[in-house]
Formats: C-alpha cells, sequence, structure tokens
C-alpha cells in the first residue's frame, strides 16, 4: 500500500516538473506573476518526490519485502543504518537517490532569488525538464517500486557484505551531489545563452554553486579511494578503474570550469570556453552516469544491466548535449570578443593550464573508450591500465604546476615584471631542492620523473608558505582557500611521488607461531582463531609485528557472509606517522600455511589529507561568498 | 578557422555517441551472455525426489540447465518464467545449487515445478565444472555440448534476444 502512494507520488511529481517545464515555454518568463507560479509549481514537484523517497525509506526501514528492489538488497537482520543504505546499494535505488538530489540542488537554486527573471524561469525550466528525463528513465527502466507478486517473500537477499561500510553511508551520495550540482551552471548559462544578453555577470552567479558541488565531487572521490583501500582490501589509492576514471574527468573539467569563472569575472575574457566548460563538465557527470548503468564496463562499480538502460541513457544525454552544443554554437557570435589574453599574465597562465586540463581529460576518455572500441574491432577484450595513466599524467601534472608556480607572481591583465624581484620564488626553489636532497639521502636511486614530481610538489608548498609569510609580514591579503587549496595539490604530488617508489609489498606463506622478517619489520603469525558472528563466520588471524623498538597486533580476518555466500577480507592497517603497515590474509593452501601480505603504504594519509585541504578551501569560498552577500 | 572549431566541437561528441551506440546495439551486449560451446561435464547427482543417480549421458537431446536455490530470490522472480516456458514444452533440468534438500522441495511444491528433472547439487560440483558463480544462472545444452550460457535471471527479453536466435539458426527442433 506504502509502496504503491510512493510510487504514484514519484509518477505524480514527474507531471508536475513536466507542467512547470511547460509554464517556462508559454508564461511571460520576465513577469513576477509567472515566476511566482513557476516557482511554486517546482517546489511541489520536488516535495512530493522528496516525500516518495521517504517513504521508500521507510518501506526499507520495515522489512517491506513485497517491493522487489528491496527484498534483494535488504535483510531483516541488517542493522536498520544499513536498511536505509541498501538502498543505493544497486542500480534502482541509487538511482533513485540520483535523481532526488538532483532536484535538490533545483530546489535550493529554486529558493534563492534572482534579479534577472527571464534566466531564473528559464533555468528552472531547463532543470525541470533533465528531471523528467530522468524520472521517465527511473520509472520505464529500472523501476524501483516493482512488486513481488503474489507471495512476498520472508525475508530479503541481504545488501553486499562489502557495500555494509559507514563509507558506504555516504561514499555514493556526496559523489552523487557533486556530480549533479553541476545542473545549477549548466542550467543557468543555457538560460544566459538563450536570453542572448551578453552583459549579465552569469559567471559571478554560478560560482559558489559549481564550488559546492566540486567539493562533494572531491569527497566523494576520496572517500571512495579510502574505502576501496582498508575495505575492499586494495591496497592502494587509486587504481584507474574505469569508473574511477569516469569520476576523475567531471572533477578535471570542474577544477577547470572554477578557476575560469574567476578569469572571466576578474578580466572578462574566457567567457566561450567557461560556456564550453559549464556543458563539458555536466555532460561528463552525465557520461558518468551512462558507463556505470548501462553495463558497458565491467567494474566493482557497475551494476547489472539491460542494454535498454544504456540506450535510453545514451539518447537522453546526446539530447542534451547537442542542444545545448547546438545553441552554443548559435551564439557563438555573440562574444565576438576582440580582446586577447597578453601573454605572461595571471589569465594566460590559467588558460595554458585549461589546456593541459583538457589534455588529461582527453586522454582519460580514450583510455576508457579504446579498449571498447578495440573489442568492436577485433572482438578481443584488452584493458588499459595504470602504466598508460601514468605516463600522460606524470608529465602533463608537472607541466601544469610550473604554470601555477610562475602563476603566482603574475598578475591580473599585464605580464609579469620580469625586473622585479623574485625573492621568494628563488627561496622556495632552493628549499625546495635541499629537500629533494634530502628525501634523496633517505630513498636512494629514483627515476627522474619522480625526483622533477617530488621537487615540483615542494615548491608549490614552499612557494605558498613563502607567500603566506610575507602577506602576513606586510599586512596583506592572503587568499586563503587559493593558498590552502594549491599546497594541498602540492602535498598530494608530493606524496603519490614518494608512494610510488618507497611502498612496497611482500607476499608469506605462513603457519600459526612461524616468524617471517620484511624490511626490518618481524612478524609472527601468532594465533588463529574461527569466529561465529550473527551474519558471518570469521577466520581471525591475530600477527605480532615489531619494528624500531615498538611491539603491536594486527588482525586482518576471512569472512564469509552467510546470505550470500560471499567471502570478504577485513585488513588490519597499522598507521604510523609517514607509512602504514597493511595486513592481508588470503588462502590457506594445501600444506596448511597460509597466504599473508604485507603492505607498506608510504604517505598514503597525506594523500587523503591533501584531498581534505582542497575541499575545506572550496568550503571557505563558498563561506566568503556568502558573507559578501549578506 | 571559426567554421573548423564549431564543426569540431558538434563532430567529436558525435564521434563519441555513435560509438558507444554501435556497441551498445551489438549483438551480445548482454553483459551475462556467454556463447562459449564445451561439452557439458560428466557427472553423476542424485535426483532430488527419488536420490535416485542420474548422469550425464541420460540426459538427451535439447534442453536447458537452470541453476537454481531455494535461498535465491532472484530464483523466485525468474520461476514464473520458467513455467511459462515449460508450459511451451521447453524442456528445462532443474540444477538445485548448494541448497537444503526439504527446503528445495517445499521451495517446488510452493511455487510449482515446470522442471523435467531436478538434480541435487549439493556442494555445487557439478556447478563448479560449468562455470557457475552464482544462482540464478541458465544454459543451453544440445547433444552433450554446452552452447549458450546466461549469469542471471532470464526474462521474455534475454530468452528472445540470447536463446532464440541460437535455436533458430541452429535448428534445435527439439527444443521448441
Amino acid at each position: 500500500m506504502i509502496a504503491d502512494i510512493s510510487h504514484y507520488l514519484s509518477i505524480l511529481s514527474t507531471a508536475i516538473f513536466m507542467l512547470t517545464f511547460s509554464l517556462v515555454l508559454v508564461l511571460d518568463r520576465s513577469a513576477s506573476h509567472a515566476t511566482l507560479l513557476i516557482k511554486r509549481s517546482y517546489s511541489h514537484a520536488f516535495i512530493l518526490f522528496l516525500i516518495s523517497f521517504l517513504l521508500y525509506v521507510y518501506l526499507a526501514l520495515t522489512d517491506n519485502f513485497s517491493v522487489s528492489y528491496i527484498a534483494q538488497h535488504s535483510n531483516s537482520l541488517l542493522p536498520n543504518f544499513y536498511k536505509v543504505t541498501s538502498i543505493w546499494s544497486a542500480h534502482e535505488g541509487s538511482m533513485f537517490l540520483w535523481i532526488v538530489f538532483l532536484s535538490l540542488w533545483g530546489f535550493a537554486f529554486n529558493l534563492h532569488n534572482d534579479s534577472n527573471l527571464n534566466v531564473k524561469n528559464l533555468s528552472i525550466g531547463i532543470i525541470s525538464i533533465i528531471i523528467v528525463g530522468f524520472q521517465l528513465f527511473l520509472l520505464v527502466t529500472s523501476n524501483p517500486f516493482e512488486i513481488v507478486l503474489p507471495f512476498a517473500p520472508e525475508n530479503g537477499a541481504d545488501i553486499n557484505p562489502v557495500l555494509q561500510d559507514p563509507a558506504l553511508a555516504i561514499h555514493p551520495p556526496t559523489l552523487y551531489l557533486g556530480y549533479v550540482g553541476f545542473v545549477i551552471p549548466f542550467a543557468y548559462s543555457l538560460a544566459f545563452l538563450i536570453n542572448g544578453n551578453k552583459s549579465l555577470d552569469w559567471e559571478k552567479k554560478v560560482k559558489s554553486w559549481s564550488v559546492m558541488a566540486w567539493v562533494f565531487l572531491t569527497i566523494g572521490i576520496s572517500l571512495g579511494s579510502w574505502w576501496a583501500y582498508y575495505e575492499l582490501g586494495w591496497g592502494g589509492y587509486w587504481f584507474w578503474d574505469p569508473v574511477e576514471n569516469v569520476a576523475l574527468m567531471p572533477w578535471l573539467a570542474a577544477t577547470a570550469f572554477i578557476h575560469s569563472l574567476s578569469v572571466a569575472s576578474k578580466s572578462n575574457v574566457l567567457r566561450i570556453w567557461n560556456l564550453l566548460l559549464s556543458i563539458i563538465v555536466f555532460s561528463l557527470s552525465l557520461f558518468g552516469a551512462f558507463i556505470v548503468r548501462s553495463g558497458i564496463i565491467d567494474s566493482i562499480h557497475s551494476f547489472a544491466n539491460d542494454p535498454q538502460r544504456g540506450m535510453y541513457l545514451l539518447a537522453f544525454i546526446a539530447i542534451i548535449l547537442f542542444v545545448s552544443l547546438g545553441l552554443f554554437i548559435s551564439r557563438f557570435s555573440m562574444f565576438d570578443s576582440s580582446k586577447n589574453i597578453k601573454s605572461l599574465s595571471k589569465e594566460s597562465f590559467i588558460s595554458l593550464n585549461n589546456i593541459f586540463f583538457g589534455v588529461l581529460i582527453f586522454s582519460t576518455m580514450m583510455g576508457i573508450t579504446y579498449p571498447l572500441i578495440y573489442e568492436l574491432l577485433y572482438n578481443q577484450k584488452i584493458s588499459v591500465g595504470a602504466p598508460f595513466y601514468n605516463a600522460i599524467y606524470a608529465p602533463i601534472t608537472i607541466l601544469a604546476t610550473i604554470m601555477l608556480v610562475a602563476s603566482i607572481d603574475s598578475k591580473w591583465g599585464r605580464p609579469i615584471d620580469v625586473k622585479r624581484g623574485f625573492s621568494m620564488l628563488y627561496i622556495s626553489l632552493a628549499i625546495s631542492l635541499i629537500g629533494l636532497i634530502t628525501i634523496g639521502y633517505f630513498v636512494g636511486n629514483m627515476p627522474f620523473i619522480i625526483m622533477l614530481s617530488i621537487f615540483m610538489g615542494l615548491v608549490i608548498i614552499f612557494r605558498y608558505l613563502m607567500l603566506i609569510i610575507s602577506n602576513i609580514v606586510h599586512k596583506k591579503y592572503t587568499n586563503t582557500p587559493s593558498a590552502l587549496a594549491h599546497a594541498g595539490l602540492g602535498l598530494l604530488i608530493l606524496s603519490i611521488s614518494v608512494n610510488s617508489i618507497l611502498s612496497s609489498e611482500k607476499v608469506f606463506n605462513m603457519k600459526p607461531n612461524e616468524i617471517r622478517e620484511f624490511q626490518n619489520i618481524t612478524i609472527q603469525f601468532s594465533e588463529l582463531e574461527l569466529l561465529n558472528k550473527s551474519n558471518h563466520d570469521s577466520i581471525r588471524a591475530t600477527f605480532s609485528l615489531s619494528t624500531e623498538g615498538k611491539q603491536f597486533y594486527l588482525s586482518p580476518e576471512k569472512r564469509k557472509y552467510f546470505a550470500r555466500g560471499q567471502i570478504t577480507s577485513e585488513t588490519a592497517i597499522k598507521i604510523m606517522p609517514l607509512k602504514d603497515i597493511y595486513l592481508t590474509i588470503g588462502e590457506q593452501l594445501d600444506n596448511g600455511q597460509w597466504v599473508i601480505n604485507v603492505q607498506l603504504n608510504y604517505f598514503i594519509r597525506f594523500i587523503w589529507l591533501s584531498a581534505a585541504m582542497m575541499a575545506l578551501s572550496g568550503l571557505i569560498i563558498i563561506k566568503n561568498i556568502i558573507r559578501r552577500r549578506v | 578557422m571559426k567554421l573548423l572549431l564549431k564543426t569540431s566541437i558538434l563532430i567529436i561528441p558525435f564521434i563519441i555517441f555513435s560509438f558507444f551506440y554501435l556497441y551498445l546495439s551489438k549483438d551480445n551486449s548482454y553483459p551475462g551472455a556467454d556463447y562459449k560451446n564445451f561439452s557439458l561435464p560428466s557427472f553423476e547427482l542424485k535426483n532430488l525426489y527419488d536420490d535416485s543417480l542420474i548422469s550425464n549421458s541420460a540426459l538427451k537431446g535439447t534442453y536447458l540447465v537452470n541453476i537454481w536455490a531455494s535461498w535465491c530470490i532472484t530464483c523466485r522472480v525468474e520461476h514464473g518464467f520458467l513455467s511459462q516456458l515449460d508450459d511451451n514444452n521447453i524442456r528445462i533440468v532443474g540444477l538445485n545449487y548448494k541448497d537444503d534438500k526439504d527446503d528445495a522441495i517445499n521451495w517446488l511444491a510452493k511455487y510449482g515445478n515446470p522442471y523435467e528433472v531436478v538434480l541435487h547439487d549439493y556442494k555445487g560440483s557439478l556447478a563448479l565444472d560449468m562455470g557457475v558463480t552464482g544462482a540464478p544462472e541458465t544454459f543451453l545444452v544440445h547433444d552433450q555440448m554446452v552452447v549458450a550460457h546466461y549469469r542471471g535471471e532470464i526474462n521474455k527479453m534475454i530468452w528472445n534476444d540470447v536463446f532464440m536466435p541460437l535455436i533458430k539458426q541452429e535448428g534445435f527442433a527439439d527444443a521448441k
């Protein structure tokens, strides 16, 4: 009964979103009464959809297994927390949540008052029709409300055990909030194009929305990386998995976008480029949804699927993209600006970095599609992995960091004054060189490209430190979020480089009470226990480790879950200041030995710390924008 | 120059989209479908109902092998379609997978039995030999050869797109 109400409310909401879109088409969009009507219509559609979703959460909490999706992904033995998160553990439910978030962004935008009624109403219309497209996709091809007839099963099939983790509760929702958040700059830039008044400063209006979405995307991606590390036992932070890549592409595009937005506000250049970027960012976000949900790519993230869904999504995304690109091209002449970017100005460095980001995005797209093209042509499966991406990302990132460091000394709208002293730059270079030599002393030989990355990482960090110190001394304004985010980038490059040369792993075959040595660590297999838990059996091995005069215990587990018979590996991690000792237990061999995997992961915590610094800087930007408005 | 820019902005995404269109509309674009041929592994399993032993040589002609279990929710979803197939005289051999015997018998009593014969594979040994990763999965067997394998729930669409073309093309008359 409640399932039917929830289903019905979703359908009704779709109809009202469609009505909102029609109102935007037929009414006089600059009139205030029409604006009020459109605003209310959107809000009602959203609230109905939200109630529908909340009812669905209630259905999951009350173990309503007559709903097929809940029966397949939840279980009455699960804690309430996982009953809720099980909603987004598979395709239908997560799509539901995805659309709720999409309409939530629109709702927040709808509440906010805009002086230009025409553009505001057009944006709401565009957002509404996008929501309608996805709601129809949900209701027609992936209906989460489907009922099991005639008998409801007595119990559900359980959530996938690797998803029984707090990180699942936040990783996908955060990521979705990031992806769909870019609907606001997308809709607003299209509305700006339709409106056709070039004096409107749309870049400034969408900045806080874009930064907010970027913050969510940043947090979502790093949470995924952290989760894969400790829960899935992947033992690293990034795997160039196709689905990681489809999250990385919009992130890169969005990073370029929020930088270029500032350029447009400051010096009225890159305006055409920003319009194109707003389309690219949102399309790449939708492309991510397509890749994950069409079943094209086998990956931990992909949902089991039928191609009908893929076709629908492909067609809908194609319509969105080609309509917006068509509009973009038809308004091309609106910006026939003869204003050129001066070389060696701040804009010029940001523009160059835009090109580098474009190259990274294009290469990543090639990395994802090349295996598919190959399969289509030769009917063989190949995979493009880390060597390809490393070979492209390392040198281009280094080039981009050089532009970044150069931009610190540059000014808006005029070239760098070469006669000026660059004492702070020279001091940072000198300190970084000393830093590199120190690291080299401990590490020994390293490849040239790694040396260069470590050096550039250090240069960024020290250059920004110098900047902050000098600004404090001279009582000048510091752009705190910029310094924080870029220092985070420096730390990220440094940590990734150090991690790549120092980290090592070894596989041992051990029996209880045996002792092995690995890189100054003594590992003793002290105990093996069998545990019976409520929903799984577990084998827990306890190891006594000693290194650098310290002794501690680590207990990795292997679990077998009853409901699905799935076996998972629970890692045990000792966090030390500069490294993690990471232990997993594998199969038991015929001679009674167990396969033990030991990894040393250097600087891995700093990778996530750097992502946190970037996200925090985004939050500071938003706080500043809001404070200025009030 | 500007024209070139304008066209390339449209052409590049167009190429990408047409490529994905081609990829999706490819014949075997069902990720769960596999058309590798291999001979039916030899086995000797108990009949679920009377514990009599059945070996691979006893099963002749063309038939489906459906992997199912009473603990499997998707099998429950699939069951209605299997009954339809049975009504249309499609031969289905049930392979009861890692399941308790009484649970399985009760389950079939409750929901109906579309199977010509049900083998009880308690340890999942035959399923392992056939490359089963879970339930439900369905194989098409012709003259002791496995000619198609589908991982996941079969329904009308999967049946028409994955199994029927093969049955028609090879002229497996006794399947239909």
